[in-house]
């Protein structure tokens, strides 16, 4: 019986080379990424197991992401006690509070190989699956044994597998796409799975476009999105990391899925999809809930503040002005992104359509700050998650959208259809 | 760590489907490095009179997909801080399961359980056969048993009693 990548890459990292769907293996971790959670909870955890050095400071990240620069005196702490770590560890990558978020850093800095195992204290390290690695979310204290060992334990995933055909339409997104998918899968669709994402329409998609794919598989309960890899990881390989030595992973074809999933986009196109509140899989057609008044439009996060999203917000709000009443927020996803919107004069653009502009961080997603919404506002927003409370007040409201929706709502003061501006 | 695991008895708190940990504990509250203070916001908007009136030994009982969202330990955590003994639900979201387990926290699987049990109950689980009984109705009902790892890591008190016992 053949192989899904998901077991591939965990079996190339274990003792015996080998796993298989439903085993529990101790498999090598090649990097974990740690955040705030770092110095919020799992010091106290390392305290606690007596631990002394990290098995490998060259294989470990540590961000200030989610609250950067410090919104609070905690959040302030929470720094000072990652740098104090980085420094009496030697931890070599090291991204503080002028950075950007850990999902877009990581790759960023070349630290994402295809074929890797990589961990992070965040449940959107599914991210990574875009560049064909084995990579999901843990929290504090298999990170804390991770920091000591370099080890952890998984329960190897079955793998659903996702065919998609079909060319997208113009101002229709890959956030569209994962709406629609996760829509069908519902929040618990692909729990404890790997989703392996095949077809022509992720072998033509942007590095971006995949990243933001793998990101919200986490949100129909995916362990891990491994991709298969395409032309455009490898020249972001070349670019990025080009010392680093890899090998492409693929499943084999006579490999076990527990079920083939497929979407032509030629016979059914994709429309632009709107999540309304409360859950990320409530996705509709734009239509349904076009004309829906609204007080903030965000575009940013892990999921869609990348330069390609940057650019269509630009395409739309270019030369126009935000409605009135509205913010528009704009978070780039990294310093990186930031400064190449500068030079493409992409943040001139958003400024002067009347768009807020803010350093890289978590910020507005997280209810952190940069963007919190208050009582019975309503967002329409780029990112991950549109549970109830979760960027401010409880009876705020969010509908989860493209960076395209996000821009045409914007302009019009309510929900948008982003071909229709 | 001596404790009981074929007789965990508590009065239930009965959630419905997809409770996310978000629901559990609000991103905003995650800078706080109290659990005392922590505690106080746990089901703040889903259940806002939980933080008051939860008590030592309580149970709670959920639908499909307990635990989904962030991978926030704070969620079971402030759970168990307030005194939550086990958490009985249909489903549970990956990264929540392990963590509760990592802290100490038990949950078990059965299925349909959120429609069987009434807020307030008083219920007796049996981690060990994976059942549940409702105090004053004889009728046993039956989940899952723990897999074996998670068991393992129970018994030792949590993942870090657990790693200290393996090295």
């Amino acid at each position: 019986m053949g192989k899904t990548i998901a077991e591939k890459i965990l079996a190339s990292h274990t003792n015996d080379g080998k796993a298989s769907a439903g085993e529990v293996i101790e498999a090598r971790v090649d990097l974990l990424m740690v955040h705030e959670v770092l110095g919020s909870r799992i010091i106290p955890i390392l305290k606690e197991m007596g631990f002394k050095k990290v098995w490998n400071p060259n294989r470990v990240l540590v961000v200030n992401d989610h609250w950067a620069p410090a919104s609070d005196i905690n959040s302030a702490e929470i720094h000072r006690r990652n740098r104090n770590f980085v420094k009496e560890q030697g931890i070599v990558n090291f991204c503080d509070v002028d950075c950007g978020i850990s999902h877009q850093v990581l790759p960023e800095r070349g630290l994402v190989v295809p074929g890797a195992t990589i961990i992070g204290s965040d449940s959107h390290s599914t991210t990574y699956g875009a560049f064909n690695a084995f990579s999901t979310g843990l929290a504090a204290t298999d990170t804390a044994l991770i920091l000591a060992t370099g080890e952890c334990w998984f329960r190897v995933p079955e793998t659903l597998k996702i065919e998609i055909t079909g060319e997208m339409s113009e101002r229709v997104m890959s956030k569209d796409l994962i709406l629609k998918i996760i829509n069908e899968l519902g929040p618990d669709g692909a729990n404890y799975q790997s989703l392996e994402f095949h077809g022509s329409t992720i072998e033509t998609m942007s590095v971006g476009e995949r990243m933001t794919m793998c990101n919200m598989s986490v949100e129909a309960g995916a362990k891990c999105a491994p991709m298969p890899i395409n032309q455009d990881v490898k020249f972001w390989m070349e670019d990025y990391a080009p010392t680093k030595k890899w090998k492409e992973v693929t499943s084999d074809d006579d490999a076990e899925f527990v079920d083939i999933l497929r979407f032509d986009l030629h016979t059914d196109p994709l429309e632009p999809i709107v999540a309304p509140p409360d859950l990320p899989t409530n996705g509709k057609p734009v239509a349904e809930v076009a004309g829906v008044p609204i007080d903030q439009a965000f575009i940013g996060s892990c999921t869609n503040g990348r330069i390609g999203d940057l650019i269509m917000a630009a395409e739309i709000l270019k030369g126009k002005k935000v409605h009135e009443g509205v913010r528009l927020i704009i978070t780039p996803a990294s310093k990186a992104t930031y400064m190449e919107a500068l030079e493409r004069g992409i943040i001139k653009i958003l400024m002067e359509a009347g768009g807020i502009v803010t350093n890289s961080t978590c910020g507005a997603c997280v209810g952190g700050h940069l963007g919190v919404l208050g009582a019975g506002e309503v967002c329409i927003s780029s990112t991950n998650r549109n549970f109830k409370g979760r960027m401010g007040h409880p009876d705020s409201r969010i509908y989860l959208a493209s960076p395209a929706t996000v821009a045409a709502s914007a302009l019009k003061g309510v929900i948008t259809d982003p071909r229709r501006v | 760590m001596g404790k009981d695991f074929s007789n965990i008895s508590g009065r239930a708190w009965v959630f419905g489907h997809n409770i996310n940990t978000d629901q559990i504990i609000q991103g905003q509250y995650l800078t706080l490095l109290d659990y005392d203070e922590m505690v106080k916001h746990a089901f703040e908007i889903r259940r806002p009179v939980f933080a008051s009136k939860v008590k030592e030994n309580d149970i709670i009982v959920a639908g499909r997909n307990f635990g989904g969202g962030s991978s926030r330990e704070e969620a079971p955590k402030v759970l168990m801080h307030s005194g939550i003994s086990c958490i009985v639900a249909e489903s549970f979201a990956r990264i929540f399961y392990r963590n509760s387990f990592n802290i100490g926290l038990p949950l078990i699987t059965i299925p349909n359980i959120s429609k069987l049990i009434k807020d307030g109950e008083i219920v007796i689980v049996n981690l060990l056969k994976g059942t549940l009984t409702v105090k004053g109705k004889g009728e046993t009902i039956h989940g899952k048993p723990l897999p074996e790892r998670m068991l393992e890591i129970l018994k030792a008190g949590g993942a870090v009693p657990w790693y200290k016992k393996k090295k």
